[in-house]
């Protein structure tokens, strides 16, 4: 025990001179960074204190209009952190898992908890609320533990967005239920047999709740990006041979079929038990697939980064959470061929952060707020608070696709000699199959060679042509060891594009 | 060839498993079971034993089970999550001397065999090494002459965090981070109610069930409140608990009846407000407006409930069927063929259950 103390306080010692150097470095910028930079010289994690007794596993977050945290908790509390005292004050109790907050205004919040989307508001000025409003309750609930309810999102017109997860055939359904139930929709891994399980639904402000969307499995959460698009994660599993992530739109199908049973003037069949084919045209490809364990297991909540800078080089594209790694991963989007498709990359890794990323919201000074969860699964509990540090680390910012390959623009002009060296860009590429059976592994994989590698004036983009370019693959890129011309090393390595479509004046064979 | 089969119920109970007395095959199924956990905590044999292992998967997510040599867990899990893109092809285990025996990835619902044999003394462990899953998945096997050398299953730094808590030492933690206040309200899986029921504890000795869904008072019952140490545990598979004796079971349905006393009506739960705690519950009924609000007798076992009603053209009637363990005292109106008529106009009313 004694020898253990004493080469921790070891480690604590080295690690703080470890800062101090670097620190130093960052002072001297025109010099060659000595030991090399890591993401903690550009962003810093901070663990939030929890109130004692809580059992942290935080379903729900949101900012308040005043700065103040509202956060929900797995057992019901909803609790309000102010950031200057740090202290927590209990607001609301007895919410059955509170998975979405939205901020209404400094007294009153709507919360998306399993059987409904209530309106929780202190009436009466004394900070506790005491008005528990259903909002909307017009879905099903078969009692099925994994029948989660996300969101709510807003979009400008005012209406709002929830998405009603499947239930799970690890359980099986209450002797009653809510809503209508449709035994045709019980056979099945992840199964609907309840009103719009596996929905995305809208909320018109007329208060009436309308199917939407269908075809998810698991969809935690909804964000919508600097554009007003919605988006939906969802989590490999049956149907889904890898994570994903959705553009939502009306009428759509995203394939996970239990969902069809809802959908007006569908057959009397179940749908899994339609052919494949026939599934798979009926349904809408992601925007974006992320590698199994390679990216992320199940992803969570996409925000769109709307600091305006303070929170770093990514400013007007969107983030995601990560259950099961302790990093989040930066989406780099763009529309090609009519349709969003776009990369994902591993974010803030080795940064400090914990697992369970489950909730992400900005505050009003350009911080990253996490709520983190574990909920039986991989993951962590708690809070924590990222906060960028002002200086630009080098990493990619964003990567588009061209009819020979790929764009990449990096947030800092590159050293000349290594980002033309093509050994530094390894490509491989690999597609997911749509299939009923629980994830999937990686068809036709295959390195895809890199034949050009172009740096423009400024440093800061390099333009690569690639052997062959092929719709339908996932293009994962792993980059050498970049440097900036200041000598920074390029954080993050590893990014995957995901290729649905080429852009329309693509050759076969560039 | 003796088979010993290792007995899973032994093992939940104490979480020991201890094979016969000298060395020889022994046969086990573990499970892996929801909220990342193996069913069998950890067993013993003895130096020697070939043991033929069957980890069959009664999860939803994928699982493997990878055996690893005395103090190497954490070093096997780290390797296996930097295994990059060979991860999926080696079934996420690690090709070094660490790993004594693995099953591949084990799908949902499916079973696989491995057998293996253990020669030197020591603790071992079997961890899935599935990403993520490799820091709370975990059990131990202890190789040992002398089992009786093998600590208590609560005090066992081999065996899992959440192994431990199932052997009944996590229940002295508080429930919340404040001490819970009466009338005290949840919303959580009531057993014998619709799915979106919520929990009132009136006094903590006192409590009633009332179902958002169907917008009625399902149940009551004296003695204490709830236990949601299940239903909170993992993902919330198992429905909540009452505690204490259920004194009265709605058997009528719905019991407001608008015009004539034989439809039912339509009916739309709206929330409810706290007042002094207390929730007052707000539905509609085919679009009238009512709030009822129940309080606990002031002596002896029973409820007083309070309804507001919007204005009702027609007669009103309320249900007050025998036999679900109440004797019913409206303030208005008289109970007549298992209902009470109230008189038109009226615009609040309360009916008092006494348990019988």
């Amino acid at each position: 025990m004694r020898n253990k103390i004493k080469s921790a306080s070891r480690v604590k010692t080295f690690l703080s001179a470890f800062v101090a150097l670097s620190l130093l470095n960052l002072n001297g910028w025109s010099k060659p960074l000595f030991p090399a930079d890591t993401i903690t010289d550009y962003y810093e994690v901070e663990t939030i204190q929890m109130p004692k007794g809580l059992t942290a596993e935080t379903d729900g977050l949101a900012v308040m209009p005043d700065g103040r945290i509202v956060a929900g908790f797995h057992r019901g509390e909803i609790m309000i952190y102010t950031p200057k005292t740090k202290t927590w004050k209990l607001f609301a109790e007895g919410i059955h898992d509170p998975l979405g907050i939205m901020a209404v205004s400094n007294s009153e919040i709507l919360v998306m908890q399993r059987p409904e989307l209530t309106r929780v508001k202190d009436t009466n000025g004394d900070g506790v609320a005491d008005l528990y409003e259903t909002v909307t309750d017009e879905f099903g609930l078969s009692g099925n533990y994994h029948e989660f309810a996300f969101g709510p999102v807003k979009d400008k017109q005012g209406n709002i967005f929830i998405s009603l997860n499947t239930a799970s055939n690890g359980a099986g359904i209450f002797p009653e239920v809510r809503g209508k139930l449709d035994t045709l929709g019980r056979p099945g891994r992840m199964y609907s047999a309840v009103p719009y399980r596996g929905w995305v639904m809208k909320l018109t402000p007329d208060g009436k709740l309308h199917p939407y969307a269908s075809g998810f499995r698991s969809p935690n959460s909804l964000g919508f990006d600097a554009n007003g698009n919605l988006f939906a994660a969802d989590n490999q599993g049956d149907w889904l041979g890898t994570s994903k992530l959705y553009h939502v739109q009306e009428g759509k199908h995203y394939g996970h079929p239990a969902s069809l049973l809802w959908k007006e003037g569908f057959p009397r069949i179940t749908p899994r038990k339609l052919p494949v084919k026939m599934l798979d045209s009926l349904r809408t490809v992601e925007s974006v697939a992320f590698p199994h364990s390679r990216i992320a297991n199940s992803p969570t909540q996409p925000v769109l980064d709307n600091t305006g800078g303070k929170f770093g080089p990514f400013a007007g594209k969107m983030l995601i959470g990560e259950m099961d790694h302790p990093y989040l991963i930066r989406l780099m989007l763009e529309t090609v061929d009519g349709q969003i498709q776009g990369a994902c990359a591993p974010f803030l890794a080795g940064a400090g952060l914990r697992r369970g990323n489950n909730r992400l919201a900005f505050g009003p000074d350009g911080s990253l707020w996490l709520g983190q969860t574990d909920h039986g699964w991989a993951g962590a509990r708690g809070m924590q608070r990222v906060r960028w540090k002002g200086k630009t680390p080098l990493e990619l910012a964003d990567m588009k696709l061209t009819p020979t390959g790929f764009v990449l623009t990096f947030t800092q002009p590159l050293d000349a000699a290594t980002a033309q060296q093509l050994t530094n860009y390894q490509f491989q590429r690999y597609y997911y199959e749509y299939h009923e059976a629980y994830g999937s592994k990686q068809f036709d994989k295959q390195p895809v060679a890199v034949t050009k590698a172009e740096l423009s004036p400024d440093g800061k983009t390099v333009t690569l042509k690639l052997g062959e370019l092929k719709a339908g693959y996932i293009y994962e890129l792993e980059m050498g060891k970049l440097r900036s011309t200041t000598q920074q090393n390029l954080m993050g390595r590893l990014v995957c594009y995901t290729l649905n479509r080429l852009q329309r004046n693509t050759q076969a064979n560039p | 060839m003796k088979n010993i089969v290792a007995a899973g119920l032994f093992a939940a109970i104490c979480g020991l498993t201890v094979s016969s007395a000298s060395a020889q095959d022994t046969t086990l199924t573990i499970r892996a079971v929801e909220g990342l956990k193996f069913d069998v905590p950890r067993f013993v044999v003895r130096p020697g034993t070939r043991i033929n292992l069957t980890l069959d998967n009664y999860d939803d997510m994928a699982h493997n089970l990878v055996v690893t040599l005395p103090n190497s867990r954490l070093r096997v899990v780290n390797t296996s999550l930097a295994l990059g893109d060979q991860a999926v092809k080696l079934n996420y285990v690690p090709r070094t001397p660490d790993v004594v025996a693995h099953t591949p990835v084990v799908e949902p619902g499916k079973a696989e065999k491995i057998s293996f044999v253990l020669d030197q003394e020591g603790v071992y462990s079997y961890v899935c090494t599935y990403p993520g899953h490799g820091f709370v998945m975990y059990g131990a096997i202890y190789v040992t002459r002398r089992p009786a050398t093998v600590p208590a299953l609560d005090k066992d730094p081999h065996v899992a965090a959440n192994r431990k808590d199932d052997a009944g030492h996590a229940h002295h933690l508080p429930d919340h981070p404040y001490e819970l206040k009466y009338p005290a309200v949840y919303r959580t899986f009531m057993p014998d109610s619709g799915p979106a029921s919520i929990a009132v504890g009136l006094t903590p000795k006192a409590a009633y069930c009332w179902d958002a869904g169907s917008c009625r008072l399902r149940y009551a019952w004296t003695g204490g409140f709830i236990d949601q140490t299940d239903h909170w545990d993992g993902n919330g598979k198992k429905p909540t608990h009452v505690l204490g004796d259920v004194y009265f079971r709605d058997q009528g349905g719905f019991p407001i009846r608008l015009g004539t006393a034989d439809r039912l009506p339509e009916v739309k739960f709206k929330g409810y407000r706290l007042i002094n705690r207390y929730p007052e519950f707000r539905y509609l009924v085919n679009g009238i407006e009512v709030r009822e609000m129940i309080k606990p007798l002031k002596t002896g076992r029973g409820l007083v409930r309070q309804f507001t009603l919007g204005p009702v053209s027609g007669p009103v009637y309320f249900v007050c069927k025998s036999g679900d363990g109440v004797k019913y005292r409206p303030s208005v109106g008289k109970i007549q063929d298992g209902f009470v008529r109230l008189p038109v106009g009226t615009r609040s009313f309360t009916l008092t259950m006494i348990a019988e």
